[in-house]
């Protein structure tokens, strides 16, 4: 038996924002399904409006106050149609059907999603299904809405249609909002900040206070927002800079008053040197159709040109919908173009004659999730089920998995008899990606590599990745994560409405900030601060080549 | 295999909307005279009553608007069972008696007129039901469809009928059939890229299927599992207890083309039940 919640004192007043920071295993999750009398605790209590969550007489009193929002959006949606879901909440309180037409087209209304009211759920985005979630809540008039990590799997997009509604409810409706996340970025509009860390809380403040507490932060292995770390980075060498800033705004209101030098020349960006004749993976003009030969037809992708040169970091941008997987899904032949033709280490993938098997081989392909897809009871065994796919020997198969393991960090003697799902988030995701590098692929295709995972999780899986190209590998990396991006590739596509929107190097692709933003993607922050700092004409136009925090930081101390 | 697309195939559970005079119907007035003509296709004994039931359903199909090929789809999903069914009988049914005429005989094994008989009129009953349950979900929408089946099985909830809660359970399980195929495509995408062979050659051989079956099933399962956990928390958060004290949101009203189609099928099914029909080429019933 563990102990989950250890003494654990917190009151929520009424119409405040509370976010609860924490990592996996915290007991942040815990704590939120105390809420509304999911979980009752073992010692203690919680009242909610004066009612004890033990007294199971006000039961539907309690849930009807306490309303919650789950992680995931495809589990939580009840009804085969968007109206009908939302009338689910008030169906069981047992109003009269007026009343219960009436809420749902308020609710429905609230958060902008009247016009997908008879649209089945699967074909509704990441974001709109949160949304028809928290509408389904809101149709039961709760006073408090509980967001537990209803944002972690959601592209920046969804995230944004989600938290833009928290905040609208919270300040027009005057809903109580409880948010439960591990990104700090989410917490900086919050009235009140609570870290969990082994049940306990262990820091509460408002969210300028708790981000500058840098010490305590780290001793918790979480890091405050970028845009606060360079803050807290210019008052190292600067100490009359302040370190409590939250937003953009304060940052370059900032910067601008400890400007002391004039703009500096900096060099032209770098050119992409990567030319399609070398490649090891090309695309030629590929389209493809989702559901062909039925009504449904859509075109998924179309005239798709695209290459992967060996040794690169190719990072692939797009949110979710824009074709981005089905375009990766061809690089290992899963999927075949239904026009044009991909050309994998120069083998045609819809020609008969190539080896399919072969080709899945030599580029790894790690899908969304990939944790997901382990079957074995052992860790060891499911990551030696590529090679014994491959029949190689014992000692081979022991051999890669080994290797593979040390790859991702995870000690071969140490883990190898662990069962499998008895493992942390973070490390079955190393263990599905230690399953692909076992095949000893030339090229590492990564579908969101880092999607669900808690900042610790995620920088470790890049660490991680990073010593893996050190060995000359060849990386391809599809995100929405545009600060990973930043940091990491050579080269980048973008993509968006099932094409290639634009190609080149990070400082080429990120220099078109509003483009980006039309398609509903943002330039990372470091960009955004130097765009920002070009306008105001403290650098010269050539700032926004720079996208990586280090060189922002080195630039900026020379300049206050 | 067609590169792993699996809901393409599943044409049961996927609503085509072509707005015909079928899809217009009142669920319950589709349930009900489903159900009619099922009855008829169960029992009745004769062959010719079952190839006119086909044509009955063809002639649905087509005041539908459905085109054939997607009835044929669902069809095709449907094959690997009918080819075990044939093939058992084939095997099987010689020894049934009354046999009738003896066409073959080799030893044990026989083709026998009652064999043929049995073979081909579970072929034709199968493929009626296939095609008849496709073209309900091709015509009503899920939520139509459980909200039939509750309206319907109301006036039973007194006998104990769970009518609520059963309707809830088609709606959960039709509602996250999409969901779970896509699941089950990316597990299988997944797995292929890590060298599994699935669909390859030796698929034959029940114990490799089996084998290659199980990296697809087992995390099949485990996220099912998770899903369905999570959705009772979601469900509770929602103040479901049961069926007991609930409204409804949807509310259904019948007109007069219903009660006639409802009617036009009672009257189909008594034709085929009560009607001697004839026995087709003297060696059928």
């Amino acid at each position: 038996m563990v102990q989950a919640l250890k003494g654990v004192d917190l009151t929520v007043e009424p119409g405040e924002y509370v976010v609860i920071l924490g990592h996996n295993g915290s007991g942040k999750s815990t704590l939120a399904k105390h809420l509304n009398a999911l979980l009752v605790p073992t010692e203690g209590d919680v009242w909610v409006n004066g009612w004890n969550t033990r007294d199971r007489d006000h039961l539907q009193d309690i849930r009807s106050t306490v309303g919650m929002v789950f992680q995931s959006p495809d589990n939580q949606i009840v009804a085969t149609v968007v109206e009908e879901d939302v009338a689910f909440g008030p169906e069981n309180m047992g109003l009269p059907h007026e009343e219960i037409v009436q809420r749902v087209n308020w609710a429905l209304d609230v958060v902008e999603m009247s016009e997908f009211r008879y649209r089945p759920p699967h074909r509704l985005s990441g974001g709109q299904k949160q949304r028809v979630a928290i509408a389904g809540m809101l149709a039961m008039r709760p006073q408090v809405l509980v967001l537990d990590e209803s944002t972690a799997m959601l592209d920046p997009i969804g995230r944004q249609e989600v938290l833009e509604l928290a905040h609208r409810l919270n300040r027009e409706e005057g809903v109580t909002i409880v948010a439960i996340t591990h990104f700090m970025e989410e917490a900086v509009e919050a009235d009140r900040i609570v870290i969990m860390a082994d049940g306990r809380i262990q820091l509460e403040g408002i969210p300028r206070e708790i981000f500058t507490q840098t010490e305590a932060l780290q001793a918790l292995h979480m890091e405050p927002p970028l845009v606060t770390r360079l803050a807290l980075a210019m008052r190292q060498t600067n100490p009359q800079f302040p370190g409590d800033l939250l937003t953009l705004d304060e940052l370059i209101t900032a910067l601008k008053a400890h400007w002391r030098v004039p703009a500096p020349v900096l060099p032209d960006a770098r050119k992409a040197d990567s030319s399609p004749q070398e490649a090891i993976i090309r695309y030629e003009d590929v389209g493809r159709y989702y559901m062909r030969g039925t009504p449904l037809q859509v075109k998924a992708i179309e005239h798709v040109n695209m290459h992967v040169t060996r040794g690169e970091i190719l990072g692939v941008i797009g949110h979710t919908g824009s074709g981005k997987s089905t375009i990766i899904q061809h690089a290992n032949a899963l999927i075949r173009p239904h026009e044009g033709r991909v050309l994998v280490f120069g083998e045609d993938t819809r020609d008969e004659k190539t080896n399919a098997r072969a080709l899945r081989r030599r580029v790894g392909l790690v899908f969304q999730q990939p944790e997901r897809q382990l079957f074995e009871r052992f860790v060891g065994d499911d990551v030696a089920f590529g090679p014994r796919n491959l029949g190689l020997s014992r000692e081979e198969v022991r051999e890669r998995v080994r290797r593979a393991m040390a790859v991702v960090g995870l000690g071969f003697d140490e883990f190898k008899d662990r069962m499998t799902f008895s493992l942390s988030g973070g490390e079955m995701r190393r263990v599905a990606l230690a399953g692909i590098l076992s095949l000893e692929p030339e090229v590492l295709v990564l579908d969101e590599p880092t999607a669900g995972l808690d900042p610790e999780g995620r920088a470790q899986l890049l660490e991680r990745l990073l010593s893996w190209r050190e060995q000359g590998e060849t990386l391809v990396m599809v995100s929405h994560n545009m600060d990973n991006l930043a940091e990491l590739a050579d080269r980048l596509y973008v993509i968006a409405r099932g094409t290639v929107l634009a190609e080149g190097t990070p400082e080429e692709i990120f220099a078109q900030v509003e483009r980006l933003q039309e398609e509903g993607l943002n330039a990372p922050v470091v960009t955004q601060v130097m765009q920002s700092l070009a306008n105001e004409g403290l650098l010269p136009p050539e700032a926004t080549h720079i996208h990586r925090f280090d060189e922002a930081v080195h630039l900026l101390r020379g300049m206050i | 295999m067609e590169d792993f697309e699996l809901l393409r195939n599943v044409t049961i559970g996927q609503y085509i909307p072509t707005g015909s005079i079928i899809h217009r119907l009142d669920p319950r007035a589709k349930i009900l005279a489903a159900t009619f003509l099922i009855l008829a296709i169960s029992f009745t004994p004769s062959i010719l009553a079952n190839f006119l039931m086909m044509a009955v359903i063809l002639g649905i199909a087509w005041l539908a608007r459905i085109e054939f090929r997607y009835l044929l789809r669902g069809f095709l999903l449907g094959l690997p069972i009918l080819i075990f069914i044939f093939v058992t009988q084939f095997l099987f049914m010689g020894r049934v008696e009354p046999a009738g005429h003896v066409f073959f005989q080799l030893g044990w094994f026989r083709i026998t007129q009652r064999s043929l008989y049995i073979i081909i009129l579970s072929g034709l009953r199968l493929i009626s039901f296939v095609f008849l349950t496709s073209l309900i979900t091709m015509t009503a929408t899920t939520t139509e469809l459980t909200h039939g089946v509750e309206h319907l099985l109301r006036p039973f909830r007194r006998l104990g009928v769970p009518s609520h809660e059963l309707a809830l359970i088609l709606m959960v399980a039709l509602r996250f059939v999409p969901t779970l195929a896509e699941e089950m495509e990316d597990i299988m995408k997944a797995q292929a890229s890590r060298g599994a062979d699935i669909g390859g050659r030796r698929m034959w051989r029940p114990d490799r299927a089996a084998k290659a079956y199980l990296p697809l099933i087992v995390p099949l399962f485990l996220n099912a599992f998770r899903r369905a956990e999570e959705l009772v928390y979601a469900m509770e958060a929602r103040g479901y207890v049961g069926g007991g004290g609930r409204t409804h949101f949807i509310q259904l009203k019948s007109r007069g083309l219903d009660y006639a189609v409802i009617l036009a099928a009672f009257v189909v099914m008594l034709l085929m039940l009560l009607i001697p029909w004839p026995s087709i080429f003297g060696i059928f019933f």
